[in-house]
């Protein structure tokens, strides 16, 4: 079922054009990444979807149960503000309350009935594991607590649609594994996801469908997998023994090759023809005895995708 | 109902919701406030600690701590009695015995606030004044107010018993005049008694002698009536003599016809002249001649009288008219001493008197203070409270997230002005309860002198909300609010008075919530005055109130965009510099 519909939405500030033309269509149960370059327009993406800012062009729709049809979301934001839950790129909590009377703030404002709303906190600690951090000063949790926390806080109520912007950016990568693990879960509750990052990784890891940002335009939108198709054809790499690499670095260069980036034993190969070349490489590691030990042309990444968008924009 | 109300209050489900929303982040509020050590001690006990420590302070009638310096030639005895005036008011005296530089160099030092010269002697042998000078320092224009204020008085004291004894001379003197005055007007009053009597003697002399009849009728008209009378009393003889003929009896006839003649002879016969009634009227007549020329003179002689009677009476009129006019004159010059009421040498003296007479019962200075005082600590706290409060929520983490609650905007801005008043009315609460403590009468005007202070509470608080959301960094914020409270406490009267002011800039000053608010507070607190009779100031006030929170509002509403921006532009920044960082 389809919970928001983004028209040919536009934003400008003053002269600038942030965003323009945007279409896009995010489905129940959905875990969207929205990836693009710092300044490329992803939080301001956000901040229209939640109504935060209203579009210069185009119409946000959201889908009314009620009446069994589209409608205007910043029309009707007053109504609809509940749905959402919001985790903006830092804490978003009052650090000199405790984590439970954070949670009780914002969801006694949400006007849950006492019961249900006790029920909602201590599901939240428990899935969030600060239950034996409640009665703790928010100022006093470590990073990941603290982002824990301000995901609960955003979950207190039971929105719809759960959008956060950088939920990864200034964690360890073990505490961005556990946030992202965290949202997973959150998503099996059946609260559809909107995550906006520049780290690709976290976005390839945890969601199932992706819009790339790049020049104030969507440039790609749909299923990561579909994306990712087909696999990429530029390059491949080879690993090779410390010893050996002058001597194949020397070789390669006679070959029709774009570029050649180092990483450390391993060597990433752009030629122009990727199966011709590789096959002269193996010629090669036979012809003069060379130790090959792994060669392998893997699977276009998001990362690639990306990159070859920004690559062709330039 | 007090139950149920802390039941309500303590279960905010009970509550409608816009109240709920509206405790809810109150509590909130709240909380964060009092965890925030630094600002609680600052906002809430500072001006608490400040009342308690002027109180203390300014709880006495004491005069002021004022070192005064006497430079005189010599300290004589009419210096001393004059120095012993202000030590009674608890002045501290420097003497400066034929040093006047020393004393004026004291003063620039701060070691005495003032430096007066004396003259050796202050009795008046003529008509020359005694100089008083007084060396100030016009920098400290506070102290000078209180110089004047304080040591003129003194001044006035003394002044006031040299002229006294002046006085006192020349009103003995008048006195002594009227008793004079007094006692020659009884003089006069006898004279004019005796006077009187006299005019009284000759106006009745003149009318007995008035009431006299002289006039006598002439006697040759009275002997032709008796000639008359005679010849119709021989007719009537005769014809009585005829008639005796017809008598029958002779004896009778000749008996009467004898008498007959008898008469007649004795009319007409020849009997003594004298001893005849011709002869007998005939002298008659001529002593009524004689007697007629004797009154005759004696008229003219009582005629002469009469006008020399009149000549008496008129002088005597002149002479009682003249005494009245003198009298007359005497008794204005009586009135008019009469009339001077005032005979008090030391009102004549002194008809203005410049003592300081208190319009209300005399107190210590903390109740004059305390007005002013109150409403000082209220404004100070209501402006740094609503600042504050506004930046606390400006600058959360939380700002972001508020925006997704159901809430509305109104409900929010009521938040902070309703945690800026509980917080404010608990400051009131314990300033009034410590206030008993000094100003034990009190009590009764309290629950008025609170509803004031509510009404001004409100007024700075959305003030300092203003400003809160005007500036954008907490630092400033509170600097304008504590800039703005110390420009309507310097343009009140509290600190420097109005009247060197521009009347323009006067007239402004009259607008200030500061000065309505603390006019309201000393009219209720000092004079107990009535309501009804500050309507005007009140609804003043409760204006500003109104239009400060419409202001708010609208403010508010450019505020957020304007944070929006100003959080979107911070976020690219950031990621901006993580992104170089990266790379």
């Amino acid at each position: 079922m389809e919970l928001l519909e983004l028209r040919g939405v536009g934003k400008a500030f003053k002269e600038a054009q942030i965003l323009k033309n945007v279409d896009i269509i995010i489905e129940e149960g959905d875990i969207l990444g929205v990836i693009g370059q710092s300044g490329g327009g992803k939080t301001t993406l956000l901040n229209l979807i939640t109504g935060f800012i209203e579009p210069s062009e185009g119409e946000i729709l959201y889908y009314s149960k009620a009446y069994n049809e589209k409608r205007d979301l910043n029309e009707n934001l007053h109504k609809i503000k509940r749905f959402f839950g919001f985790t903006p790129q830092h804490n978003s909590f009052y650090p000199k309350l405790t984590v439970k009377e954070n949670l009780l703030h914002f969801g006694r404002l949400y006007d849950l009935d006492e019961a249900t709303l006790n029920t909602n906190i201590k599901n939240l600690l428990q899935f969030t594991r600060l239950s034996d951090q409640q009665h703790k000063i928010a100022d006093q949790l470590s990073g990941g607590m603290q982002k824990r926390l301000d995901i609960s806080c955003s979950l207190v109520h039971k929105p719809k649609i759960l959008i956060l912007d950088e939920p990864t950016a200034d964690l360890d990568p073990i505490l961005q594994k556990e946030i992202l693990h965290l949202l997973q879960e959150v998503n099996k509750q059946g609260v559809t996801i909107i995550i906006a990052s520049h780290q690709l990784d976290s976005i390839e890891q945890t969601c199932n469908k992706v819009a790339i940002v790049h020049g104030g335009t969507i440039q790609c939108h749909g299923l990561l997998d579909d994306i990712r198709n087909p696999p990429a054809q530029d390059h491949f790499t080879i690993s090779i023994s410390a010893d050996e690499k002058e001597q194949i670095m020397n070789r390669l260069k006679t070959y029709p090759i774009k570029k050649i980036i180092e990483r450390g034993n391993s060597l990433v190969i752009y030629p122009a023809d990727a199966e011709r070349t590789m096959a002269r490489v193996l010629s090669l590691v036979k012809s003069d005895h060379l130790k090959l030990h792994t060669m392998h042309l893997r699977k276009q990444s998001l990362s690639d995708v990306f990159e070859k968008i920004v690559h062709d924009q330039q | 109902m007090i139950k149920e109300f802390i039941a309500v209050l303590s279960n905010p489900h009970l509550m409608v919701k816009p109240f709920r929303q509206l405790w809810l982040l109150t509590i909130k509020n709240l909380r964060l406030l009092l965890r925030s050590r630094a600002s609680a001690l600052i906002i809430i006990f500072a001006p608490l600690i400040m009342i308690l420590i002027i109180g203390l302070s300014y709880n006495t009638s004491a005069q002021f701590g004022l070192n005064i310096g006497i430079a005189v030639d010599s300290f004589t005895e009419d210096v001393e009695s004059f120095v012993t005036l202000l030590e009674e008011e608890e002045f501290t005296i420097h003497r400066y015995e034929a040093s006047l530089d020393d004393c004026i160099a004291d003063i620039k030092s701060s070691k005495v606030h003032t430096c007066i010269t004396l003259p050796q002697s202050f009795s008046v042998e003529d008509n020359s004044q005694k100089e008083v000078t007084f060396y100030i320092d016009p920098s400290r224009i506070n102290i000078v107010w209180m110089i004047q204020e304080t040591v003129k008085t003194k001044f006035n004291i003394k002044s006031q018993e040299i002229s006294q004894d002046l006085a006192q001379n020349v009103l003995t003197q008048l006195t002594d005049t009227k008793n004079v005055l007094l006692a020659e007007e009884s003089n006069l009053n006898a004279v004019k008694a005796k006077t009187g009597v006299a005019s009284t003697g000759a106006t009745t002399a003149k009318q007995n002698l008035a009431v006299i009849d002289l006039t006598v009728s002439t006697s040759a008209n009275e002997s032709a009536a008796v000639d008359e009378d005679l010849n119709t009393a021989n007719d009537l003889l005769s014809d009585v003599l005829g008639y005796l003929g017809s008598i029958e009896d002779e004896s009778q006839r000749e008996a009467a016809r004898d008498a007959l003649n008898e008469a007649k002879e004795m009319l007409y016969g020849d009997v003594d002249e004298n001893e005849s009634f011709n002869g007998a009227i005939g002298a008659l007549q001529a002593d009524l001649n004689s007697l007629g020329q004797k009154l005759g003179t004696a008229a003219d002689a009582i005629g002469k009288s009469n006008t020399d009677i009149d000549t008496v009476i008129a002088t005597l009129q002149e002479a009682i008219s003249d005494i009245e006019a003198v009298q007359l004159g005497l008794s204005t010059s009586y009135t008019n001493l009469d009339s001077q009421k005032v005979t008090s040498a030391d009102t004549i003296t002194s008809p203005i008197v410049t003592k300081i007479e208190r319009v209300s019962p005399e107190s210590t200075y903390l109740n004059y203070l305390f007005p002013a005082l109150l409403v000082m600590v209220v404004m100070f706290s209501s402006l740094l409270l609503g600042t504050t409060l506004v930046m606390i929520e400006k600058n959360s983490p939380a700002f972001l997230r508020n925006f997704f609650l159901p809430v509305k905007k109104i409900i929010f801005v009521m938040s902070i002005y309703v945690t800026n008043i509980i917080l404010i009315l608990t400051e009131i609460i314990i300033i009034l309860g410590i206030s008993l403590f000094f100003l034990k009468n009190s009590l009764p005007v309290l629950p008025a002198v609170a509803f004031i202070l509510f009404v001004t509470a409100s007024v700075f608080t959305f003030l300092g909300m203003t400003i809160g959301y005007l500036f954008t960094s907490e630092e400033t914020g509170v600097l304008a609010s504590i800039s703005l409270g110390s420009i309507f406490l310097f343009v009140s009267g509290v600190i420097l008075p109005l009247e060197g002011v521009s009347p323009l800039i006067r007239k402004i000053t009259f607008f200030n919530p500061f000065v309505i608010a603390e006019k309201l507070v000393r009219e209720i607190f000092i004079f107990n005055t009535s309501f009804s009779l500050l309507n005007s100031d009140l609804g003043l006030l409760i204006a500003y109130g109104i239009l400060l929170f419409i202001t708010i509002m609208i403010i508010e509403s450019f505020v957020h965009e304007h944070v929006v921006r100003k959080m979107l532009k911070h976020h690219h920044r950031a990621q901006v510099k993580e992104s170089k960082e990266m790379q």
